[in-house]
């Protein structure tokens, strides 16, 4: 070894001195961003919260009184099978911000689920605003609506009960 | 060791505990995952909207003249697309005592109207 290389094992310290400095800078500042597998719930939950109070927007009559015929929006769009219009006031509900980021939408299809016979139950397609492929996250939000309407296998119009389901996905 | 310079025993101890504390660092990055996958699983899991909902349909709707059908509606519908057992009773005075349970949450009610 040549002379005056006492500076040498400095010089490594100060070396790794820096790496374990940059490690710990790296790891402070990963931990606040850390992205679990169990964070995506919190999307979806986001997702089913815009959907169930989107539908209970619709479900709630203008003139809301006790004791009065509940003539909401939802109530009138099954009644009279009326998707188009289901379509005019769900879509823009969920998909309003002030930040429109060029055309990503809250995609969604919607159906109603009522009793058929004692116990069985069936399904009746409302709208989409896109067909579902069967790849999509979907997210379900639901809503419950008594409606005056002839439903198939009733003999007449009576009060039933119907359950309105929306399956949103982030497109 | 005689006879060899061991100064640099500090940097060997110091060595040590840093490499410790990455290993406790590493520990509670670990646990972050954990914790947030059983909170939001828990919250989403709380049916909070199904019962607001079912407690919102059976109030609004405890005048209606016929019940009958829609109190099997609810009940059919609940069991085969939420599974929930959902039962009520409406009162002559228009009261009404609301039962809820999906297995996980039970939730009870005697409404009365104001």
């Amino acid at each position: 070894m040549v002379s005056g290389d006492g500076g040498q094992l400095y010089t490594i310290e100060g070396v790794a001195a820096g790496l374990i400095m940059i490690m710990t800078a790296y790891l402070v500042v990963n931990a606040t961003s850390v992205y679990t597998a169990g964070d995506t719930h919190i999307n979806d939950m986001q997702l089913e919260v815009l959907g169930s109070d989107a539908l209970k927007m619709m479900g709630t009559p203008a003139n809301i009184t006790m004791n009065s015929v509940d003539n909401s929006t939802l109530r009138t769009i099954i009644e009279s099978n009326d998707g188009n219009k289901f379509n005019a006031t769900f879509f823009p509900l969920i998909n309003n911000r002030t930040l429109q980021e060029s055309d990503r939408f809250i995609q969604y299809t919607a159906s109603y689920t009522y009793r058929y016979g004692v116990d069985s139950v069936n399904s009746t397609f409302i709208t989409s605003s896109r067909n579902l492929t069967g790849g999509e996250h979907t997210v379900r939000a639901t809503k419950w609506v008594v409606v005056n309407k002839q439903l198939p296998g009733d003999s007449m119009v009576q009060d039933r009960a119907v359950l309105v389901e929306v399956l949103m996905w982030r497109d | 060791m005689a006879r060899l310079n061991d100064d640099a025993q500090w940097i060997i101890l110091m060595g040590f505990l840093v490499s410790f504390s990455f290993f406790f660092l590493a520990i509670v990055v670990n646990q972050s995952t954990v914790v947030g996958q059983t909170t939001a699983e828990s919250v989403i899991e709380f049916p909070k909207n199904d019962i607001r909902d079912i407690r919102d349909v059976i109030i609004r709707n405890t005048t209606l003249s016929n019940q009958t059908a829609v109190k099997s509606d609810i009940r059919a519908i609940s069991m085969s697309r939420k599974n929930a057992v959902v039962d009520y009773d409406v009162y002559p005075d228009k009261s009404a005592d609301i039962h809820y349970n999906n297995g996980v949450t039970e939730y009870n009610e005697n409404w009365t109207p104001r």
